[in-house]
């Protein structure tokens, strides 16, 4: 029976070469206007748009019609879904964290990632991860800022590229390009839930084409959602009976975004452009809960104890305005890109027990806000087999932290969120400008050569030059090699040098401070400087047919000085002369940033692509994509951290995320009707409590969209993400009160695919 | 699993099917197709003639349409660089060109019944008469129909229907 099997899945591929036909020249127009062309990635290089199986460095493309087919609605799942070793984990009693989503390419650190829209910069949030998440120490940009209807494509670079880009472009860069000509208006509305009935969401956007003369256009698209909360909590073992009180699971959000793209063609050949992104979030998750025995004051507002609710308002929008030309072969580009992101934070149902029975219950913890200008000049210009492009970039950016109600900092703190003190107020600013080349030499049509160069001059920590040389050869047709070396950096983050939280217990500070504060200088802080970078990657794109690729790359990055946040020296953490430190400023705990590890990551990039054409009409497109990221800790550079003193931030950058992913993607679509099945396994991983780490199983779960035209225009669809209600591992063993397998939380904020289980929706998209 | 994983790996290797054309083979594919859509006034010469003004295709026409017939006439390709050496042609397409070339060769090929055809953008609204566009990986065709009628050339209603026509401007 299994040799029958298995001869059954060896000829079954052949049996489906038969069943299909191929397209010649002698299709009618009809069939070739419903051809696909090839995709063209802009990202990589400065020489213009290409296809991006001939790109010299890895780039990967998410199209608008595989969005569509997947049921997402978040950006952020886009990626995690499609890309194999991007991880974006869900967390929940985590702060800020839980608001804005950290995400990780080839599990470095999420501001080692260069998000651009149309080749533009985009800000980061204004948040800094400072609990014990993945990401934590990082600002990364909050990619739920962007309506995922307004997207045409995702190009991913997956190579170090600052010397073309700048600052951040470590581990890649995802351009996001928006919808541009030629695309239908239509309206979406999309609605599920989980398994366990909770977790319902409701989604419903409109995506508008405004046509303009010469090809131009308006387009607007406008999203909402709704998302109610999961709930994955244990028991609290601190009260009798033990009950569920915490909130673990996906938080309670409501999501507007709003975003423009626009093109004006001139008579001439200038071109005016502008995008506009705007998001407006507010989210609601809980800090952990406190019991009626938490403190003497506790009962005196809340006899049966209290779970203190933070919540987040985001503001965040960008602005592009551009104007781009072409004069003879020399083409020219203008623009300025202003974003702004702004957390303000409340706390609800809480109390200060300093104020005992006075307690305000509800405060404003005060509010962080990231502002980033960039203006740009780019020229291209070709001239027999070299293609030139020159550019210049002055960029402003600006960082502030505005204090919150005094009764959330003084008397003690509001419960589940200390708000920001007259102390960690700060409004601060640097600029910088770049220069940049970047040449592309083609002796031959099979062979060509690209070098980058990129000087850029901060006003906080000086200068940087960094070079990228790359190559392509196409050895035969349907065999490209390529290979790619270049140096890096990223600038420390604005929030990474200017951000503070303290609180003040007993007359003593503890939290954490900038590292230009004595305290921090005291224990070995110094001003923070540039990671820097290096790069190799070397590949080969095997196209056997047109509608085949294989892709192995393997990659390999060095990053000296990497930015970290310390672990909270003091008490049974701080050696006797750190205390001595700590009590003669007297402070009782305290961490800091500090350019404090060199990282090593390596790994390989395995994908298959086909598509598969039927006799009726239908399609096959079908994918499979292996990653495989090693992260090691290579050198320490500061007293503050090191395998003994630091285990838990050490584990969490090397084993704290998956380092092996498949993704399997596959979808059908024929007249009226598509089907998708996507595949994804997630390695395992581990976590640290109390000193000792904990493993995790690696898992598979199974995404199915199938959605049916009833007419041209209307369209429905069914659907489920994690069909089979797939859930990570409990941790192994009761630990503590708050994690453990019968504690507050018992999965792992870790888990690279959250802990909500299956969530099965409808659609409905009409086009008008 | 495994198992799945080598059938979907044997799958995609397992045969040469459909083909993701290039942007530039699937405009040089369209034109030969177009061709039959259309009625030029005067149809009587011998060959069939395509013009292209600073050629994108690289090799992609020659190996699509040497020694082959359009409308039972042989096909002959030539490849131009500069404006004036635009002559007697039945398809005239016109590449990496500014506004200001495009209005001039508009002007100079103006009531000679040739069939001009681009992907620069507002093309046909700068009365070109077939533009080629590229949405979401497919093809589009706009065609401005107050051209084709100036240079006396017919276009049949079902190309009309699967193209967006527009107006110069």
């Amino acid at each position: 029976m299994y040799k029958r099997k298995k001869n059954i899945l060896l000829i079954t591929p052949f049996l489906i070469s038969t069943l299909c036909a191929q397209v010649d020249l002698d299709d009618d127009l009809e069939d070739i206007l419903n051809m696909e062309s090839e995709l063209k990635a802009d990202v990589g290089s400065r020489s213009g748009a290409k296809n991006f199986l001939d790109s010299r460095s890895p780039v990967d493309m998410i199209t608008h019609a595989q969005i569509k087919n997947s049921g997402l609605t978040s950006l952020t799942d886009v990626l995690r879904y499609f890309v194999a070793g991007f991880n974006a984990p869900e967390t929940s009693v985590a702060d800020g964290s839980d608001h804005v989503r950290a995400f990780t390419l080839r599990g470095m650190s999420p501001d080692q990632i260069l998000v651009l829209i149309n080749g533009k910069r985009l800000h980061t949030s204004s948040l800094l991860h400072v609990n014990a998440t993945i990401g934590r120490g990082s600002s990364n940009v909050d990619l739920d800022t962007i309506a995922i209807e307004a997207i045409e494509k995702i190009e991913i670079l997956r190579d170090g590229a600052a010397a073309q880009y700048g600052s951040d472009a470590i581990s890649g860069v995802i351009n996001i390009i928006l919808k541009g000509i030629g695309h239908d208006n239509q309206v979406n509305i999309q609605t599920g839930i989980r398994k366990k009935g909770d977790g319902k969401k409701v989604f419903a956007s409109t995506f508008v084409s405004i046509p303009l003369a010469y090809d131009g256009f308006v387009n607007l698209t406008l999203s909402a959602a709704n998302q109610e909360q999961t709930q994955r909590a244990g028991k609290d073992p601190r009260i009798t009976p033990p009950s569920v009180q915490t909130h673990a699971g996906i938080p309670d959000s409501k999501n507007v975004n709003l975003v423009l793209n626009a093109e004006s063609l001139q008579e001439s050949d200038i071109t005016l452009y502008s995008n506009a992104i705007f998001n407006y979030r507010k989210s609601e998750a809980s800090a952990f809960f406190r019991p009626y025995n938490h403190n003497v004051a506790t009962k005196l507002i809340y006899p049966n104890g209290f779970l203190p609710l933070i919540q987040a308002d985001i503001l965040d929008y960008s602005f592009v305005v551009g104007v781009k030309g072409k004069h003879d072969t020399t083409s020219w580009n203008l623009s300025n890109t202003y974003g702004i992101n702004q957390i303000d934070y409340n706390l609800q149902n809480s109390m200060n027990y300093g104020y005992a029975a006075e307690s305000p219950t509800s405060f404003h913890l005060g509010q962080l806000n990231f502002i980033q200008n960039t203006t740009n000049l780019d020229l291209k210009h070709s001239f027999e087999q070299f293609e030139f492009a020159v550019g210049s970039e002055y960029r402003y950016e600006n960082y502030a932290i505005q204090e919150g109600d005094v009764s959330s900092y003084t008397n003690g703190i509001s419960q589940g969120f200390a708000g920001y003190q007259p102390k960690n107020v700060v409004d601060n600013s640097r600029v910088n400008y770049a220069l940049y080349f970047d040449t592309v030499y083609s002796p031959l049509s099979k062979l060509s050569f690209e070098a980058a160069c990129r000087y850029e001059n901060y006003s906080d920590f000086g200068e940087t030059t960094n070079v990228k040389l790359s190559l392509d050869y196409k050895m035969i047709d349907t065999l490209l090699l390529r290979t790619s070396g270049s140096t890096g950096f990223r600038a420390p983050a604005l929030a990474q040098s200017n951000y503070s939280h303290t609180s003040t217990f007993g007359g003593l500070l503890e939290g954490t401070f900038r590292p230009e504060d004595d305290i921090s200088k005291a224990l070995g802080a110094e001003e923070l400087t540039p990671e820097k970078s290096k790069h190799f990657t070397i590949g080969t794109v095997f196209q056997p047919t047109n509608t085949t690729a294989l892709m192995i790359d393997y990659f390999y990055t060095l990053v000296e000085d990497k930015i970290m946040l310390s672990n909270e020296i003091g008490g049974t953490t701080a050696t006797s002369q750190q205390q001595a430190i700590l009590t003669s400023y007297g402070v009782d705990k305290a961490r800091f940033f500090s350019n404090a590890v060199d990282t090593k990551t390596s790994g390989i990039d395995l994908k298959l692509t086909r598509q598969f054409d039927f006799e009726n009409d239908s399609k096959l497109y079908s994918s499979i994509w292996y990653n495989y990221s090693k992260n090691t800790i290579i050198g320490f550079n500061n007293p503050s951290m090191n395998r003994s003193n630091s285990f838990e931030q050490i584990d969490r950058v090397e084993n704290g995320q998956p380092q092996q992913a498949f993704r399997i993607l596959n979808n059908y679509e024929n007249n009226n009707m598509s089907v998708t099945l996507n595949l994804s396994q997630y390695g395992s991983y581990a976590q640290v409590i109390n000193n000792e780490s904990y493993n995790f199983d690696a898992k598979w779960t199974t995404d199915l969209d199938m959605s049916y035209a009833l007419t041209k225009t209307i369209k429905l669809a069914i659907g489920g993400l994690n069909i089979f209600d797939t859930y990570p591992n409990k941790w192994s063993e009761p630990i503590n009160n708050f994690y453990g397998s019968d504690g507050i939380k018992p999965y792992s904020r870790y888990s690279p695919f959250g802990y909500s289980g299956a969530y099965y929706y409808t659609r409905a998209t009409i086009k008008f | 699993m495994l198992k799945l994983i080598i059938f979907l790996f044997l799958s995609i290797f397992s045969s040469s099917l459909f083909a993701y054309e290039s942007e530039e083979k699937l405009q040089a594919m369209i034109i030969g197709k177009i061709v039959k859509f259309i009625t030029w006034e005067d149809e009587k010469s011998k060959t069939f003639t395509i013009t292209i003004l600073n050629n994108p295709f690289g090799t992609t026409f020659d190996e699509l349409y040497q020694g082959k017939q359009i409308k039972d006439k042989d096909v002959v390709i030539k490849y131009i660089t500069k404006i004036e050496q635009i002559g007697k042609t039945d398809i005239l397409y016109i590449a990496n060109v500014t506004s200001q070339e495009l209005e001039t060769i508009l002007q100079k090929v103006k009531n000679s019944n040739i069939l001009t055809i681009s992907d620069l953008r507002g093309f046909a609204e700068k009365k070109g008469i077939v533009q080629v566009y590229f949405a979401s990986q497919k093809p589009k065709l706009k065609i401005n129909l107050e051209s084709a009628k100036e240079e006396n050339m017919q276009i049949k209603s079902s190309l009309l229907q699967i193209a967006d026509v527009v107006k110069g401007l």
